[in-house]
């Protein structure tokens, strides 16, 4: 292959990596809207709070003289994927469920509100400053010809695509196949309808909430992992990449946070190939706005039919 | 209320006009100190607030300032411009007209409008960028050398030691490191090595992995980073994972243990202009052992730049035998003091004649050391 196309796929991988990064969390984002219609702001520090309780684990696991990296991976995340449900259902319990039926406006302040209370709370309990890991997973392939330019894929990455994809259709056939996931289904068509036919719509809009978690809790061990780093201001920025994702794919579809969060990791990595890198965020952002141009409910999105 | 309030307002008058019969009734002087206490660059806000505090607690030993002790208020404006300016509308209303601050440029720079209007005498031990002095306000000092020294220092090395075939210079859109980037690549644009990148990145972005690709296309074997550690560490940590392994130089603003923490062995032999090692000077002992003393680390390079900014006040306090915020800045623009920082001596815009700065190479364990 030539250095050119070397070049080109050194980036696609890099944009399919921070694409993944975005749809895991991006899945929390369209599984909420499409259920309740509400954008829960408070999803990104729900993946912080997994970052840093991964972090937490990782670290008192390995100070008590723990050497096996595959088990020490499975109690964090399962203790990472506890904590951030728990959180996930009792800011809704707490910040939403209350709020539920009156104006939409409303619910989005009160998230807006718990963002910012989570991300306070955590800096003043861990410290305002980066908390930094050493690598755990290091090393990769390498391929190409040194001389002119060698393409680098890290194991790293790789387990960051694979785990978004074996998440991605877990969740796809937990919803369309499962008594739950029909629940779910029915109340994303009409909450109303659902309620009056017995179904308790209260329990199933609290289990997206902790599924959503759960999933946020995966990609903040994952990218916890990944950059090494966590501050209590990571979930802000993660969590508008991943909503733009969302929306750029269709909020409410699952398979179209995924696409979408490719789309806008592919955008960014290309632009910062064959552009000054400042210019990565004007691009993606102007492709979000050309996309919902022509296609106002995003790239897999169904169309808004008006309810009678 | 508004009877309290008269009451309140004439005693305030008495007070002041005993205050001018009797120069030093005050038996405390209060003197602000507006940095970052939180947000992600709060440690540069650590090391002044160390500096500061030693300072006080050292003069204070030593019977204060005419005959007044020394009291530091801290004030937060976590590095963001806004606050700072309500930061810099409640040490006006707290009645403090003598500041140690603000620390990033971007703060300083606001701030100092409002200090100036008051009659404020500010000293910032850390904001570096040149832009601030341009607007010819009297009561404006550093204790810190300019963006534009410390770029023109690494522009020197660059050319004169480090000769790279092929440089990159990076930075963060801030005004302090694309303030400094823009000095790096001009002066190397003059001496005939022209920059194969100019480019910036967005401060808090997590994933760098398209920027690293594009240097390791490029050829580039220097980079030159204008910014803060946060960026950098993450930018060498997965320099380190890619196989590329430039030489990486940054302004003061990387030099810092988390650095270390972030980056992990890719720290290891980063070049970086930092105000010089002064913990390291014997004739600092004494300012040393009161910082450790109090469980504080001396080495952050904000820790003595900020400490003499204290020392340059008092100075020009026990001359002047005032604390008249007009009479102390035109001492201290006419007149030399001894401070932890060697000599310091101003020119007309309010910065020091003398560059504080010194190029050091970094380590893996968060230390450093000069660069041949």
């Amino acid at each position: 292959m030539s250095e050119f196309s070397l070049y080109l796929l050194q980036q696609l991988i890099n944009g399919l990596t921070i694409g993944s990064t975005y749809a895991l969390i991006a899945i929390g984002y369209t599984m909420v809207y499409g259920i309740i219609g509400m954008i829960n702001f408070a999803h990104g520090e729900i993946y912080m709070i997994g970052s840093y309780v991964t972090f937490i684990v990782i670290a008192g696991l390995v100070s008590m003289g723990m050497v096996s990296l595959p088990i020490i991976l499975i109690i964090a995340l399962v203790i990472a994927m506890f904590i951030a449900s728990t959180y996930g259902w009792a800011v809704e319990r707490v910040a939403y469920r209350p709020l539920r039926g009156s104006n939409r406006l409303i619910p989005l302040i009160s998230a807006i509100g718990m963002s910012i209370f989570l991300q306070n709370s955590v800096g003043i309990s861990q410290g305002f400053r980066d908390v930094a890991l050493p690598p755990m997973i290091s090393g990769g392939w390498a391929f190409g010809n040194p001389a002119d330019f060698e393409v680098t894929v890290s194991y790293m990455q790789v387990v960051i695509f694979a785990v978004t994809f074996v998440t991605m259709t877990a969740l796809t056939l937990f919803i369309s196949k499962s008594r739950m996931g029909r629940a779910c289904r029915a109340c994303a068509e009409d909450l109303g309808m659902t309620n009056l036919l017995g179904i308790n719509t209260n329990k199933v809009i609290a289990l997206t909430f902790i599924i959503g978690a759960a999933l946020a809790a995966i990609a903040g061990l994952l990218l916890g992992l990944y950059y090494g780093v966590v501050n209590p201001f990571v979930g802000f920025i993660a969590g508008l990449k991943a909503f733009t994702a969302a929306v750029l794919g269709g909020i409410g579809s699952i398979p179209g946070a995924v696409l979408g969060g490719l789309v806008l990791g592919v955008t960014e990595a290309m632009t910062a190939a064959f552009f000054p890198s400042e210019y990565k965020d004007v691009v993606a952002f102007g492709l979000l706005i050309t996309i919902l141009l022509f296609r106002p409910s995003g790239l897999l999105g169904k169309p808004e039919i008006e309810k009678v | 209320m508004n009877q309290f309030r008269k009451t309140l307002l004439g005693l305030s008058t008495a007070v002041c006009i005993m205050g001018m019969t009797a120069a030093a009734q005050a038996d405390t002087l209060k003197i602000g100190l507006a940095g970052p206490a939180t947000g992600p660059v709060a440690q540069y806000g650590d090391m002044q607030k160390i500096g500061v505090m030693a300072a006080i607690e050292d003069i204070n030993k030593a019977g204060g300032v005419n005959g007044m002790m020394l009291e530091g208020v801290i004030y937060d404006d976590a590095c963001d411009p806004k606050q700072a300016v309500a930061v810099a509308n409640k040490i006006v209303n707290d009645g403090i007209s003598h500041v140690v601050g603000h620390l990033c440029s971007s703060s300083t720079e606001p701030a100092s409008d409002i200090y100036e209007e008051e009659g404020i005498l500010m000293i910032t031990a850390a904001s570096t960028s040149p832009s601030i002095t341009e607007k010819g306000h009297q009561m404006l000092f550093r204790t810190i050398g300019l963006d534009s020294l410390q770029g023109s220092m690494a522009a020197q090395y660059i050319l004169e030691t480090a000769k790279p075939a092929s440089i990159a210079v990076i930075h963060d859109k801030q005004q302090y490191g694309e303030g400094l980037a823009t000095a790096v690549r001009d002066q190397l644009a003059a001496n005939g090595l022209k920059a194969a990148m100019f480019e910036g990145v967005t401060p808090g972005d997590k994933d760098f992995s398209a920027l690293i690709a594009k240097l390791k296309k490029q050829g580039v074997d220097f980079v030159y980073y204008g910014g803060y550690h946060p960026e950098l560490g993450l930018i060498l940590r997965q320099s380190a994972e890619k196989g590329f392994d430039a030489q990486f130089m940054g302004p003061e603003g990387i030099v810092n243990a988390d650095l270390a923490k972030i980056a992990g062995e890719a720290t290891e032999g980063v070049l970086a202009t930092a105000p010089k090692s002064f913990d390291q000077n014997p004739v600092n002992q004494a300012r040393v052992e009161t910082i450790k003393a109090n469980g504080e680390d001396p080495t952050g390079p904000f820790v003595f730049t900020a400490y003499a900014a204290v020392e340059v006040m008092t100075n020009a306090m026990t001359a002047t035998k005032s604390t008249d915020t007009e009479k102390l800045a035109e001492y201290i623009r006419a007149n030399e003091a001894d401070t932890a920082i060697g000599k310091v001596k101003y020119d007309e815009k309010g910065d020091l004649t003398e560059s504080t700065f010194l190029v050091y190479r970094l380590h893996k364990d968060g230390s450093k050391s000069p660069a041949q």
